[in-house]
């Protein structure tokens, strides 16, 4: 099998820089690790994943959509070409790359294709890597996935002790593993570093049926009453997918920009007029719990949660998602 | 471009419109007519579909399609919000933002034949009024028309010319109209649209109700007491919408988004969806 020794990663990530804009894991402060453009500098970082998903490589947190300009009566609307240059996430791991799967559901089926996210996705290619450690706050195996083997990797990297040995999964990852094959050397009976019994497990098994008949369930005014709407978990969350559509106005010259959006905010369903469906902390905490594990379920075929512990790990009040399921699990009904 | 080009192109990115005619239906309400930059209708909707409309330095919103020229779109909007303000004080010549078709609009092929019952109350005469429209330009395409319309008062009527001379002459069409409560000039029916509704006593047949949530309440209870079916009474939902095309997340009931999925539901899915709205 083909690998990069670990020690001449950098060539190989150098190599690709030639042709590709290579995102690599990095701790860009002494709090956050995310995904970074690979270049001189970055402190990357292999230990466990990133604090940040790296939803916005595809989906950015800001994103212009037109330019317009407004004078008089008069209005003018330009296109802006989302970004198509080639790009390589290298490093990402088996639960953010099951929620590019999701993300391609929402953003490229139901009969419209986001062409913003449409062009940055078909030109990245998933470097993906198996994880040979786990965080506390893991649990990707509850929700079907394998740690080490990612559904929609382009090529599959997984740590054999001194190399990551580097597997292609479809013909463009094969295309480009030849290509800078004077890179790579041939490892000699690899073994893969295997992953430590993930902590957390949680029972889907049955949640996302039983949530049907929940919708009027005590549950929600229990477990929102301490949700304090900061939005953490929206933003953290590797298939949180909404959006806002906004302008910033310089004189008669505007943007309009989409920005992540979060369903815990009280504007977020405010119509025009003052009238809320969503009034309270108690129907937006359902409706994003039901969201994950039902709606998305029955627009898309999947639970829209990957495992990946960020929100367990962040959530300032410990509302999160897999403790959600398990009370699910156990209500009453 | 034509809108297939837009949803090819780009789905989220509007094409640049003008609203070439405005006309004052209430103190807070207008009917703009628009049409694309050279002249041409910015696209063609089924009835019941949904356009998104934008001042781009002010924002952008969705709104029901409420009729169609050869050449253009009408859109009756009411004066609500930073938008619907902004637009209230707009005049003839005001370039815009457009795009869509969006939504389902409502089931044309159900309708084929059939003797139709159209229920509005206030503003949510505009998205019943494309359905009516359509069936009045095919006339003989359907059977009887009923239209029941009402408002709180007088002033609040919209489409006052339609409602209260044009139908009227329609061959084979009736418009019963009511206003909340009485006033001097109104020769009509006084009271509540979900009464007069029970007091005309309509046999069941296919029924499009629009109109505010609590006079939709009202009026879906007394047609059920009335023996009519609930997937033969077809009603349109409003949410709050951003994209349109069921990617922003926010208009969602339950697993539906309105944008997508709706604005038209038959009460019958109704029923099946979350009480929140």
């Amino acid at each position: 099998m083909k690998g990069i020794t670990k020690e001449k990663l950098n060539q190989l990530l150098q190599a690709l820089s030639g042709d590709y804009q290579v995102f690599v894991p990095a701790k860009t402060s002494d709090t956050v690790t995310k995904f970074q453009p690979y270049g001189e500098g970055v402190q990357m970082f292999w230990q466990e994943n990133t604090l940040l998903s790296p939803k916005d490589i595809f989906f950015p947190q800001t994103e212009k959509m037109y330019k317009f300009k407004t004078k008089g009566m008069s209005v003018d609307i330009a296109t802006i070409t989302p970004p198509d240059a080639p790009k390589i996430l290298f490093g990402i791991r088996s639960c953010d790359v099951q929620s590019i799967d999701c993300m391609d559901k929402v953003f490229l089926t139901r009969g419209y294709e986001d062409e913003f996210y449409k062009t940055r996705r078909e030109n990245t290619l998933l470097f993906a890597l198996a994880c040979s450690t786990h965080a506390d706050t893991c649990f990707c195996t509850s929700m079907g996935i394998d740690p080490q083997q990612a559904s929609l990797a382009d090529v599959q990297m997984s740590d054999v002790g001194d190399a990551f040995a580097l597997e292609a999964k479809t013909p463009a990852g094969e295309e480009v593993l030849k290509k800078f094959d004077a890179n790579l050397v041939e490892l000699s009976n690899p073994k893969i570093v295997p992953l430590d019994e993930i902590l957390i497990h949680v029972d889907m098994e049955g949640v996302s049926e039983k949530l049907e008949g929940m919708f009027e369930h005590p549950l929600w005014d229990e477990v929102s009453s301490k949700c304090i709407g900061c939005s953490t978990c929206t933003y953290l969350c590797p298939t949180c997918y909404c959006f806002d559509i906004d302008s910033k106005l310089h004189g008669e010259d505007g943007t309009k920009i989409r920005c992540w959006d979060c369903c815990m905010f009280s504007e977020y369903s405010r119509m025009a007029g003052g009238h809320n469906p969503r009034p309270s902390k108690k129907e937006r905490v359902r409706n994003r719990f039901m969201d994950k594990l039902l709606y998305n379920k029955k627009r898309h075929g999947q639970v829209f949660c990957v495992g990946c512990g960020r929100c367990v790990a962040k959530c300032p009040v410990n509302l999160e998602i897999a403790t959600i399921i398990q009370k699910v699990k156990e209500a009453a009904i | 471009m034509t809108a297939e080009e837009i949803k090819k192109v780009n789905s989220l990115v509007p094409i640049k419109g003008k609203i070439i005619k405005i006309n004052q239906e209430t103190s807070d309400t207008k009917t703009y007519t628009i049409t694309d930059e050279n002249g041409k209708k910015p696209f063609t909707p089924m009835p019941g579909q949904l356009g998104m409309l934008s001042i781009p330095n002010v924002g952008e919103a969705m709104f029901s399609i409420t009729n169609q020229g050869e050449n253009s779109i009408d859109m009756a909007i009411k004066s609500v919000g930073t938008l619907t303000n902004a637009l209230f004080d707009v005049e003839e010549g005001q370039e815009c933002g457009i795009r869509g078709p969006y939504g389902n609009g409502f089931p044309l092929e159900k309708c084929k034949g059939r003797d139709i019952l159209f229920i509005a109350g206030g503003i949510g005469l505009a998205p019943v009024r494309s359905l009516i429209m359509h069936c009045i330009k095919n006339r003989a395409d359907y059977g009887k028309l009923t239209v029941i319309y009402g408002a709180r008062s007088y002033s609040d009527l919209v489409f006052k010319e339609d409602i209260l001379e044009n139908w009227a002459k329609v061959d084979n069409m009736d418009v019963f109209v009511t206003i909340d409560r009485g006033e001097e000039c109104w020769k009509q029916h006084v009271g509540f649209v979900p009464s007069y509704v029970e007091e005309l006593n309509l046999p069941p047949t296919l029924t499009f109700v629009c109109g505010p949530p609590i006079m939709i309440k009202f009026t879906l209870q007394s047609l059920m007491k009335m023996g009519y079916n609930e997937d033969e009474v077809i009603t349109t939902m409003e949410m709050r919408m951003k994209c349109g095309i069921g990617k922003c997340g926010r208009c969602n009931i339950g697993s539906c988004f309105v944008c997508l999925d709706g604005p038209v539901f038959t009460m019958r899915e109704m029923n099946a969806l979350p009480q929140e709205y």
